[in-house]
């Protein structure tokens, strides 16, 4: 008989736990982390593409936030603790990045994880029509909370009604990529399953 | 009806009589043939047949010896075939390169130029940009173990670029002319009428200009002597002008003298 791997114990248990065999409520998710290496990955990547690119993805001002998109996956599969630490990690890069801006993309992206993590172990982690709108609003939340920490930090954003438009274009391109992101995960997981 | 030819003998006769008179015919034909100096028909025939034979063997025999040459030299065609790839991918690449050199020359040059024309300035190369783009920042390979300063000013060819908010020791930010946080003192340099150039994010804004001031679109505006530039640094030309009702003073939107878009190389100013 060969013997079974840690994870593959930890997610039996995790099931087991999820799952009492009197309950009769709906079967919870089971929390499933992703590999560090894709996530420091997806990670550098998304850092990358914005820093490189950022002045050419623009419409009306808006940006897509990769890093944002990043964080909120990894809050979703993981839970708030994880996604409150990896979006401090996150937004802390995006600081050191961006150099003017003290450490409100730390603060406004680890909330952001957090509050993404918020979905995760529920079934409104693997529901589209949750998660598309959920990467508009977690975009206008984390910038809000920017502009607070901004303001506190001494350094008020100004043209206000530029941002607020580049915002909302930046909350539809979000969820944009969101929503491709999400349709295009079954078929390629499909794909490597058939290789 | 008694059969002609009965025993094997009488056969063999025969055959030999025929031989005898094909062969006199021919040799009729042959002697009649060279009287006339003509080329027999015979020899005609014979000829006819044996071109074709000899050039479908010719063709055969050359195939063969053209198919073995092939094999034969297999080996050093490959190794040929793949010196010749590897050259003209060198030869892609190097043209690529040069293609890349002439089409910069003209921005290497200018920027060259703008150096050369600021002693102690910073040639810099622009590697990056606002990751969330909320703010108008460059960032330049360039910083303080290189003598980049915080608030040194930054210019290209065209004009003014913006100015240095942020100083590490190997790169460093730069807030650009077109951030609204940017606040450049500048000067309309028709008339010296003097004003505050800002940023509108797509524009500059050049405000506080007095209200006797007489703009007209197309005047040059050019830096005033500040802390991050000497004056008479190009800053842009003025577009449109507003006068708002009732206000003390008027503002000019310029037209930024430096295309933001196409930044690759900038000089820092050294105070």
């Amino acid at each position: 008989m060969t013997r079974r791997s840690p994870q593959d114990v930890a997610r039996t248990r995790a099931f087991w736990l999820a799952n009492k065999p009197t309950e009769t409520a709906a079967p919870a998710y089971v929390i499933e982390p992703p590999s560090g290496w894709v996530v420091a990955g997806a990670l550098a990547l998304a850092l990358a593409l914005q820093t490189a690119l950022a002045p050419f993805l623009a419409v009306r001002g808006g940006t897509v936030s990769f890093v944002l998109l990043v964080v909120a996956w990894f809050g979703v599969r993981t839970g708030s603790v994880r996604g409150l630490a990896f979006g401090l990690l996150a937004g802390a890069c995006e600081d050191a990045l961006a150099g003017t801006t003290g450490v409100a993309w730390t603060f406004a992206t680890g909330v952001a994880g957090a509050l993404a993590g918020r979905l995760a172990g529920t079934w409104l982690s693997d529901t589209k029509l949750i998660l598309v709108p959920g990467a508009a609003v977690l975009t206008i939340v984390r910038f809000a909370l920017f502009t607070v920490i901004l303001q506190g930090e001494g350094r008020p954003l100004t043209l206000p009604v530029d941002h607020v438009v580049a915002l909302a274009w930046q909350a539809l391109l979000d969820a944009a990529v969101a929503l491709l992101l999400l349709w295009l995960r079954p078929q390629l997981v499909t794909r490597a399953n058939r290789r | 009806m008694v059969p002609i030819f009965t025993y094997r003998d009488e056969r063999k006769l025969f055959a030999v009589i025929g031989a005898v008179i094909v062969a006199a015919a021919v040799a009729f034909v042959q002697l009649d043939a060279l009287k006339a100096g003509k080329p027999s028909p015979l020899a005609v025939t014979v000829s006819s047949l044996a071109v074709g034979v000899q050039t479908a063997a010719a063709a055969v025999v050359g195939g063969i010896r053209h198919a073995a040459d092939a094999v034969a030299a297999a080996p050093q065609l490959a190794a040929q075939n793949r010196s010749l790839r590897a050259q003209n991918r060198q030869l892609q690449s190097e043209n690529a390169r040069l293609r890349e050199a002439v089409a910069a020359a003209p921005a290497v040059q200018a920027i060259a130029q703008a150096a050369a024309n600021e002693p102690g300035g910073i040639v810099a190369e622009v590697i990056g940009y606002d990751p969330e783009a909320v703010s108008r920042t460059i960032v330049l390979d360039r910083g303080s173990s290189e003598g980049v300063k915080l608030d040194d000013g930054v210019i290209d060819e065209d004009g003014v670029v913006g100015r240095v908010v942020s100083v590490e020791p190997l790169e460093s930010s730069v807030l650009l002319l077109t951030d609204g946080a940017s606040k450049v003192p500048a000067v309309v340099q028709r008339g010296r009428w003097w004003g505050i150039a800002t940023g509108t994010n797509s524009r500059i804004a050049l405000q506080y200009v007095s209200q006797d001031a007489k703009l007209r679109i197309g005047d040059a505006v050019v830096t005033g002597k500040g802390r991050s530039f000497h004056a008479g640094r190009p800053v842009g030309r003025i577009v449109r002008i507003e006068h708002p009702a009732g206000a003390l003073y008027q503002t000019a939107i310029l037209e930024p003298a430096v295309d933001f878009g196409r930044l690759t190389r900038v000089v820092v100013l050294a105070p």
